[in-house]
């Protein structure tokens, strides 16, 4: 018999290797998921022995599930739908609320809205339209890369303040990318172009998102917080705290403009494009349009739509809800045959939405047994000695804070799980719960050091054109830009809207 | 089902190399080292390139999948076609491939992405592959697992992506050289300035174990044309020097006995790791086993080979 040749031998081991692997896969397992367990451990000491005189048994409770739930959120061991139904589980077996209570808190019209928002999402990028609007920046602003830049920002940034930042991520990436292959075709030769091209479209959309409601998830978050923490419908003044389409815009939507061409200027002082004239794209793109032919009907008729819906948000949302409209919208594109169902449910992320419903219920549990109180006390004991419990010092806090949180997170699971601390935080420093409720809000879009940050920094690295340390290259400075604006409007814009 | 035990009998006797492409420089260095070593009809080269799913909220509630499939609408290539591609060029300078080898493609669609897993198969006349797979999971560590256990494969190639972070940062997320090397069922290269010339490093400390690792490493140095290979064992104080200098003999007639001759035997007193570190800068690659102990014991106590992958400037190669 031969003996045999070193290859089998070595396969033959490789199966015994697999065998023993196993076997061990199961510490693996453990390790793999080593946050969760923390996290749960977190969770039993902190039911068993934190015990402060001053919060009731709920209290700790609810507090003790939000601290486990934000390791998760960050940690991200388990997909994070599972720390959705975790969160509606605790809620029934730790704080005894009824089940059926318990899934009525779970549908808002916040919720209604981000659902509404992200069906709209899907249905406007199906549309097709991104390369008439690509071509549309382009006759625009002619052929410079500085103007193009500044071009794709604007309209990034508009589209995004209506329709979210992860759709005209989604819409304008191609656009990007093909100005960015039809310049040249090797990657390494524009790779500060393709960092200026995809940034504008990324920062664009971020800096946008906070422009109106519909931009983001936060937002509609924050409003369906102000409305649920300090609304009663029996005293009139509180209706103050119904915060509507229009009126959030007034707020937050000179910030974008504001923040547009310092974007633009960072953009070009970080990374130097190779090419300064993008002519030979452009002409390029132009043949690629024109062989789409003229608008047809079915453009006009989206465009209606999404033109209806914005109507319908900033005239009749106080009515109607602001997720009624959403849906209405969404049913429209379904019904005038403009996306098919199938698209939109494997274009949505349902998790997505479970796991807002389950953060904003949580986030009420947090204000209903005092728990947001006694975190809001506690963190102005700490802030105090740094002469931060009030005024600028205390927005400037609560705008780190966020953008703290916001960097290690998704951006609407960073005010889910600050906004009920913030707006208690606001009560007792008696400020107005307005003001640094839109601090939170807006802070929240900071989020430009990680490729994780925001929607449309995920859907742009996707690309393979940027690597992960130019976010950190660029997105210092911008969080710089970003925090001293929304602190100068708070000082300076907000009070005359008063 | 026949089919299948077939073609695992029939990639069993031959030997495998996995390349994981990621774009970077140092995975193409990996690709080229990988065609020294494949001179022999009997070698295949996979590359492979993971693209990750969004599986989480990073993409807002809109799958990642739209802007994906918005990208194909374009005419758009995905990330990783591109690289693929260039690998397959720089086989074909290397003289690995040919044009006009015969090709097969596959095609396998996942649930969560417009294009799915892509496979293209070339092989010549003697059956030697060259096959490109672009492959879609939750994290590219996963993808390149996922395909070892498809293997099976003798060496898995991949560039270091850890960078510099090391200590906390690593326990928040561990980089994927680093988990790929504690859970491949074989070999693994990992990549850092690799320049082919100056051989291997086959560290031993004398257990039977070791030398079991250094017989391997020198069937895999002798398909290279110019076999270049030298031993080093650490003694960790001065009574250790003779069993230690034992040691690097018997590697030594172990490599012989394949028919190799010895560049350099090194013997050093000290802490294992530092010496290892040291005298392998002058070297290709670093050979070592892997330490045999339980993952869980190696995770939390760590081990000389895991502290030297973490702390070798150059390549380093763990055998199982």
């Amino acid at each position: 018999m031969n003996v045999p040749s070193w290859t089998t031998r070595l396969r033959n081991q490789s199966t015994v290797r697999m065998k023993a692997i196993g076997g061990h896969l199961h510490l693996y397992y453990f390790w793999e998921k080593r946050w969760l367990f923390i996290a749960l451990a977190i969770g039993v000491i902190m039911l068993n022995f934190f015990k402060p005189t001053d919060l009731s048994y709920p209290g700790i409770a609810v507090l003790t599930m939000s601290v486990v739930a934000t390791i998760l959120f960050v940690t991200e061991p388990v997909p994070l739908p599972t720390v959705a139904l975790m969160i509606v589980v605790a809620q029934v077996t730790l704080l005894g609320i009824d089940s059926t209570d318990v899934a009525k808190s779970l549908m808002t019209d916040s919720v209604l809205f981000i659902m509404g928002s992200l069906m709209l999402a899907v249905a406007v990028v199906k549309q097709k339209l991104d390369k008439r609007i690509a071509w549309l920046i382009v006759q625009i602003t002619g052929t410079r890369t500085s103007s193009i830049c500044f071009g794709i920002a604007l309209v990034s940034g508009i589209l995004a303040s209506f329709v979210g930042e992860h759709t005209v991520a989604a819409m304008m990436l191609p656009v990007g990318i093909t100005l960015i292959s039809l310049t040249s075709d090797e990657p390494r030769s524009v790779r500060n172009l393709a960092a200026v091209v995809l940034f504008s479209i990324s920062y664009g959309a971020s800096i946008a998102g906070i422009g109106t409601p519909s931009g983001g998830a936060r937002n509609a978050i924050m409003i369906g917080y102000w409305k649920e923490f300090f609304y009663n419908p029996n005293i009139p003044e509180t209706s103050v705290y119904l915060i509507d389409y229009l009126s959030w815009m007034k707020y937050a939507y000179p910030i974008f403009l504001i923040q547009l061409p310092l974007l633009t200027l960072i953009l070009f002082w970080t990374f130097r494009p190779e090419y300064r004239d993008l002519s030979r794209a452009v002409v390029k793109l132009r043949a690629q349009v024109e062989s789409e032919g003229s608008m047809k009907l079915a453009d006009w008729v989206a465009i209606l739509i999404f033109f209806l819906v914005l109507l319908g948000w900033i005239s009749v949302s106080g009515q109607l809800g602001m997720g009624t409209v959403a849906v209405a919208g969404a049913a429209a594109f379904l019904i005038t045959g403009l996306v098919r169902w199938e698209d939109i449910n494997s274009g949505v992320n349902w998790g997505v939405i479970l796991l807002y419903a389950a953060a904003i219920s949580l986030g009420l549990q947090m204000k209903e047994t005092g728990a947001a109180a006694w975190v809001a006390q506690s963190f102005l004991h700490v802030l105090s000695p740094f002469g931060a419990e009030s005024g600028v010092g205390l927005w400037a806090a609560v705008s780190l804070l966020t953008t703290g949180v916001t960097n290690t997170m998704s951006n609407g699971a960073a005010v889910a799980v600050l906004g009920p601390i913030v707006l208690k935080l606001a009560v007792f420093a008696d400020e107005s719960p307005i003001i640094l409720g839109y601090i939170t809000a807006v802070s929240s879009a900071f989020a430009y050091l990680t490729v994780v940050g925001t929607p449309a920094c995920t859907i742009v690295y996707a690309s393979g054109y940027l690597k992960a340390t130019d976010f950190l290259r660029v997105g210092w400075k911008m969080v710089i830009m970003s925090s001293v604006i929304i602190l100068l409007t708070a000082g300076i814009y907000w009070p005359f809207l008063d | 089902m026949l089919d299948l035990e077939n073609t695992s009998m029939d990639r069993s006797n031959r030997f495998r190399i996995l390349v994981c492409i990621d774009g970077s420089d140092e995975s193409f260095r990996g690709l080229r080292y990988a065609s020294l070593m494949a001179r022999g009809d009997d070698c295949d080269i996979v590359l492979v390139y993971v693209r990750p799913i969004d599986q989480g909220l990073h993409s807002g509630g809109l799958q990642a999948s739209v802007a994906r499939q918005n990208m194909l609408d374009w005419g758009l290539e995905l990330p990783g076609v591109k690289f693929l591609k260039r690998g397959l060029d720089i086989l074909m300078e290397e003289g690995r491939f040919e044009a006009d080898w015969h090709s097969e493609a596959t095609h396998t669609d996942i649930a969560g992405d417009p294009l799915g897993d892509n496979k293209i198969e070339y092989s010549n006349k003697k059956n030697k592959k060259i096959v490109l797979k672009l492959k879609t999971a939750s994290d590219p560590a996963s993808g390149i697992l996922e395909q070892c256990a498809l293997g099976p494969y003798n060496l898995v190639i991949l560039g270091d992506t850890s960078g510099t972070h090391s200590g906390v940062m690593s326990f928040f997320d561990p980089a994927v050289a680093e988990k790929v090397a504690v859970n491949a069922p074989c070999a693994v290269l990992v990549a850092r300035d690799l320049i082919p010339e100056r051989g291997h490093l086959v560290c031993t400390d004398g257990s039977e174990r070791s030398f079991e690792i250094v017989k391997k490493d020198a069937e895999m140095v002798s398909r290279f044309s110019r076999p270049n290979i030298s031993v080093l064992s650490v003694a960790p104080d001065e009574d250790g020097i003779p069993a230690a200098t034992n040691a690097v003999s018997q590697a030594a007639e172990i490599i012989e006995g394949v028919g190799l001759t010895v560049s350099n035997k090194i013997v050093k007193t000290g802490n294992p790791v530092d010496q290892i570190v040291d005298v392998g800068k002058g070297y290709s690659l670093i050979v070592l086993s892997d330490s045999g102990t339980s993952r869980l014991k190696r995770l939390f106590l760590g081990s000389v080979s895991s502290k030297v992958l973490d702390r070798a400037k150059n390549s380093v190669l763990v055998i199982r």
